[in-house]
């Protein structure tokens, strides 16, 4: 059964950027989200984070950490596990 | 009488305001090595995290209508050599990354429709060209952190090409919510002080306020600028290319015209990691051996401005006869050529000031003197 927080993950990333041409489970959980795979820049990662941290109530540091948490959607999970609020983790309803 | 392309392109005059005062006194608080960042909340009085600002004396990022930073360009004014500037044969090229856009985010806040004065680009220049007694020879330039190199670049055209006696490059950018939040959404502004060109865990940068004024004319004499360059890699809205090409491109031209000199380098060193290696190690293979300073992690990154600021900083150290290092930078730094301490610049005999802005533009220019 698939992971619930990847796929909300997944979903947040498709809904935040916009991707009208990418379903999220089209999304791979180990590809990197900038630079290749997903092949996102710099913007589109500001606009992750914002939401990011409004949806998981999580705040990110630098850009070196920005660029560490969306090496891939699994890092990206780790991380709001480790440090969301466990209330954000909730699904949503 | 030589022809315009032949003469030296003289700095009849500089001016600078930055969070440690005019320019004699950011080069003697730089010698010093004060820090004018503090750690202040992003958003001004409506809070958030703390992050490295240098705001000038006093100044609340929350802005006032009129703006509070008036005050600080009037003063720079008066520094101006008087002459009919914005009249047919003085033009004037005003240049900012933002303007005032804190004017902006004000109206947007409070309602209050003063602001509209000074909230886009060509209404703040209007305004700030009727309260000085300029004339509409005023040409407005906005090309994120190098726009004031760029201002320099087209006065110099103006002059080279017969259409002004003498120009005037005036430069100005004040932090406000809209700004700072913006980088802090980027994460580069952040927690952490800038420390330009070391080689840390994580890059950060601070933001400053910062004015300045150059008069250019043609002409023996004095400082004068003996090259400039521009380029621009369109690699990236951000980033550069990860060979440093586009820096090594900017920089050739003013290599050339600085064969055969001693030289020390003010480089363009926010505190970010990838464009300071770039930067730090590109310009340690043009120019093997010269000694490389930032002052932004002191005054911190006066966005627009900067270029012209840290000219006139660079004057006032070549006056001085001492250099201020790279205020807070730490070993290891990305190049061995960073000058961390202050040094005696009287055996150099040229300075390469070289700035950076987002969308991979690049500035440079070589400052010599008699």
């Amino acid at each position: 059964m698939a992971d619930a927080l990847l796929v909300r993950l997944k979903q947040l990333i498709v809904d935040t950027l916009k991707l009208d041409d990418l379903r999220a489970d089209q999304i791979p959980d180990d590809e990197p989200l900038i630079g290749s795979g997903l092949n996102l820049d710099s913007i589109d990662a500001l606009e992750l984070v914002v939401q990011l941290e409004r949806e998981f109530g999580i705040k990110i540091r630098s850009s070196e950490e920005t660029r560490a948490i969306l090496s891939s959607v699994a890092h990206l999970a780790a991380y709001v596990r480790a440090h969301a609020p466990p209330e954000k983790l909730l699904p949503l309803p | 009488m030589a022809p315009p392309d032949s003469q030296p392109l003289r700095l009849r005059a500089t001016g600078c305001r930055t969070a440690l005062g005019d320019a004699r006194a950011t080069c003697a608080g730089l010698l010093l090595g004060r820090r004018a960042l503090e750690l202040l909340p992003v958003l001004g009085s409506e809070g958030g995290d703390p992050v490295p600002l240098a705001p000038l004396p006093g100044r609340n990022l929350m802005e006032t209508a009129p703006p509070a930073w008036l005050s600080c360009l009037d003063e720079l004014a008066a520094e101006i050599p008087p002459a009919p500037w914005g009249s047919a044969r003085h033009p004037v090229f005003v240049t900012s990354s933002n303007f005032g856009v804190g004017s902006l985010y004000a109206v947007q806040r409070t309602g209050d429709p003063r602001h509209f004065a000074t909230g886009m680009p060509f209404a703040t220049v209007e305004f700030i060209g009727a309260r000085l007694g300029w004339g509409t020879n005023v040409t407005v330039v906005s090309h994120a952190c190098v726009s004031a190199h760029v201002g320099l670049l087209l006065a110099e055209r103006g002059l080279r090409a017969g259409l002004a006696d003498r120009a005037l490059v005036f430069s100005f950018d004040f932090i406000s919510p809209f700004v700072t939040g913006g980088f802090h959404a980027l994460k580069i502004l952040n927690g952490g002080m800038p420390a330009p060109f070391s080689a840390r865990a994580t890059g950060s940068i601070g933001l400053g306020d910062g004015a300045a004024f150059a008069v250019l004319e043609l002409g023996q004499g004095g400082y004068r600028l003996s090259a400039q360059a521009t380029h621009n890699e369109m690699h990236h809205f951000t980033g550069n290319r990860p060979d440093g090409a586009g820096f090594a491109t900017c920089l050739a031209p003013v290599a050339a015209a600085a064969a055969g000199r001693r030289l020390w380098i003010k480089g363009h060193g926010t505190g970010t990691l990838e464009a300071g290696r770039l930067e730090s190690v590109t310009l340690a293979s043009v120019f093997p051996g010269a000694p490389l300073v930032s002052w932004k992690g002191s005054l911190g990154h006066t966005l627009g401005s900067c270029g012209l600021v840290e000219l006139a900083v660079a004057i006032a150290a070549l006056d001085s006869g001492r250099t201020p290092g790279t205020i807070a930078a730490e070993p290891p730094c990305f190049t061995d050529t960073v000058a961390i301490a202050p040094f005696a610049n009287g055996g150099f005999d040229g300075v390469v000031l070289a700035s950076n802005a987002f969308g991979g533009a690049h500035a440079a220019c070589l400052l010599s003197h008699d």
